[in-house]
């Protein structure tokens, strides 16, 4: 018992991995929950794109020598509100005009680093996270927004669970559809921004999607969805930085690859929707 | 009896062609309309014109001292969304409570009373797709009601529900009928509209008519309206052939 308590309390010596690990569960828990909307919307490509969409703007203020933080909001503001213009005109469907947004960002933000000489380790820093390099500015600013985004998520609950559940009828209660996808593509914007260190641009799909997807097998009820899947992911969050501190794997990998595990879990397990349960209940009705 | 709808006139056109040619009708307090027309009618463009989901070039719709109720196609529901019947519900309470409100007691005694009056609330906390089809029905006109909405526009609701469903709808409207609610219906079963409306709307892109079922009702205007796949059947009013998939009409409006 002893042991396992110097276990978790080895890494807390060391400043950097309380950074880290507190960076790691705000990113864990608000992801989840943002992660909800984007799960029962069928936003996942959106999100993976949003992600990469963020690239130039952290590489020019990598050139500029500004904190990587205002360059990724700025290009993060600036493509959700892109995105939610091109999908309202509706001339091109929404995942295609996604799918051109998503290559072009990434190719620009490539080109702009690869101007840099050791571009390849920043780069990798970019797209993989780097969370034991979070500083206190970071920190403070992934709090602060943060808490703006969750604000927003419980402020507007009703209206959000009304536009994600029943267009028709948000429609017919006057309800500002536009304005309302606006800002969730917005919140979607600022938790990737705020996650960008963490988890990286490559790795953040999966934290927008896989907590949510395994709250979503065990859950009834959009806030219980919410509760659930942040939970999932404060816990793979911090137990991947743990795990990535003893095995020495790269923090972003170990927390998806925990994610993942707890997903497939659910994915079998749970009640009602799991695999097994299926399953089961499937050879119970053919025998009867 | 005074008028509590008024459409005039009302025309609209999608990318171009015309889906709704100046359809007139004015609808009584309490009155009971069916609008009934082929595939392709207008049907679910009439209704959703009518609550403002899609924009009219011309003509228009004035309510007086109550408001439209939109029971949505079950087909264009995602039935798997983690909301529970009583979630579903307290939706319609969303205009009433305002922006950055929460649920308040009387909005929670709202849902109470209209799951029961639809015979849901012993439901209340289930996942609304363990629910039947006709159930599911049910709990959509227990949102329309919780909207305080004085007329309800319910766009095909007796499709992909069983008989004794059907049946226990028709209960609830007759209930409703009877507390004064005004409902417009569309369906594709003539039989039924003659039977249970007080005013019958055939549809197909124009009004062809509009009036007392009985009235409504001649070989003539079927064969208009349905160009020929109308079979007359004496008393019994008729039956329509190759009008197999009801909800095809319209498509899904998301965001």
């Amino acid at each position: 018992m002893a042991e396992l308590l110097d276990l978790l309390l080895e890494p807390l010596r060391y400043p950097f991995m309380v950074r880290g690990l507190l960076a790691s569960f705000m990113v864990g828990t608000l992801c989840a929950v943002v992660g909800t909307y984007v799960v029962l919307r069928g936003m996942a490509f959106l999100g993976d794109a949003l992600a990469h969409a963020i690239l130039p703007g952290v590489a020019v203020a990598y050139l500029a020598e500004a904190n990587l933080f205002w360059g990724a909001l700025g290009m993060g503001l600036l493509t959700a509100l892109g995105i939610g213009y091109i999908g309202r005109r509706g001339q091109i469907k929404e995942d295609t005009a996604i799918g051109v947004i998503f290559a072009a960002s990434l190719a620009l933000g490539v080109a702009i680093l690869s101007l840099v000489d050791n571009y390849s380790v920043d780069l990798t820093h970019i797209l993989f996270g780097n969370v034991l390099g979070v500083s206190d500015t970071d920190l403070w600013l992934t709090a602060g927004l943060g808490l703006v985004v969750f604000l927003a998520v419980v402020l507007l609950y009703k209206e959000l669970l009304v536009v994600s559940f029943d267009p028709v009828l948000a429609a017919t209660l006057r309800l500002p559809l536009g304005g309302l996808q606006y800002t969730l593509l917005i919140l979607i914007a600022l938790t990737i921004v705020v996650s960008l260190q963490t988890v990286g641009v490559a790795l953040m799909v999966a934290m927008l999607v896989t907590p949510a997807a395994t709250a979503y097998l065990l859950t009834r009820r959009l806030w219980h969805m919410m509760l659930v899947g942040a939970l999932v992911g404060a816990v793979s969050t911090v137990a991947g930085l743990y795990l990535s501190f003893y095995v020495n794997v790269a923090s972003g990998a170990a927390v998806v690859l925990i994610c993942t595990a707890f997903f497939v879990l659910a994915f079998l397990f749970a009640p009602r929707r799991g695999a097994v349960w299926t399953w089961r209940k499937g050879r119970v009705g053919s025998s009867t | 009896m005074s008028p509590v709808l008024n459409v005039r006139n009302l025309s609209v056109s999608y990318n171009g062609s015309r889906a709704l040619d100046g359809v007139s009708l004015e609808v009584d307090a309490g009155q009971r309309v069916a609008v009934v027309g082929p595939n392709g009618a207008g049907k679910s463009t009439l209704f959703r014109a009518m609550v403002g989901l899609i924009p009219h070039q011309l003509g228009s719709i004035e309510t007086h001292g109550t408001e439209l109720g939109y029971i949505t196609q079950r087909s264009a529901v995602d039935w798997s969304f983690p909301v529970t019947v009583h979630d579903v519900v307290m939706m319609g309470r969303v205009g009433k409570m305002g922006w950055l409100r929460w649920q308040r007691p009387i909005d929670r005694e709202v849902v109470q009373r209209c799951l029961q009056e639809v015979g849901m609330a012993a439901y209340a906390d289930r996942q609304i797709g363990e629910l039947s089809g006709g159930q599911q029905q049910r709990v959509f006109i227990a949102r329309a009601l919780a909207q305080e909405a004085g007329i309800l526009l319910m766009d095909e609701p007796f499709s992909g529900v069983d008989a004794s469903a059907q049946e226990t709808i028709l209960e609830i409207l007759s209930q409703l009928h009877e507390q004064g609610v005004t409902m417009l219906v569309s369906t594709h079963d003539l039989n039924l509209a003659v039977e249970w409306s007080d005013r019958l709307a055939l549809l197909n892109g124009k009004l062809i008519a509009y009036g007392p079922p009985r009235e409504v009702v001649t070989p003539e205007r079927l064969a208009e309206a349905y160009g020929g796949q109308a079979l007359w059947r004496g008393e019994d009013y008729a039956m329509v052939l190759g009008d197999i998939d009801c909800c095809g009409e319209g498509g899904h409006h998301h965001g």
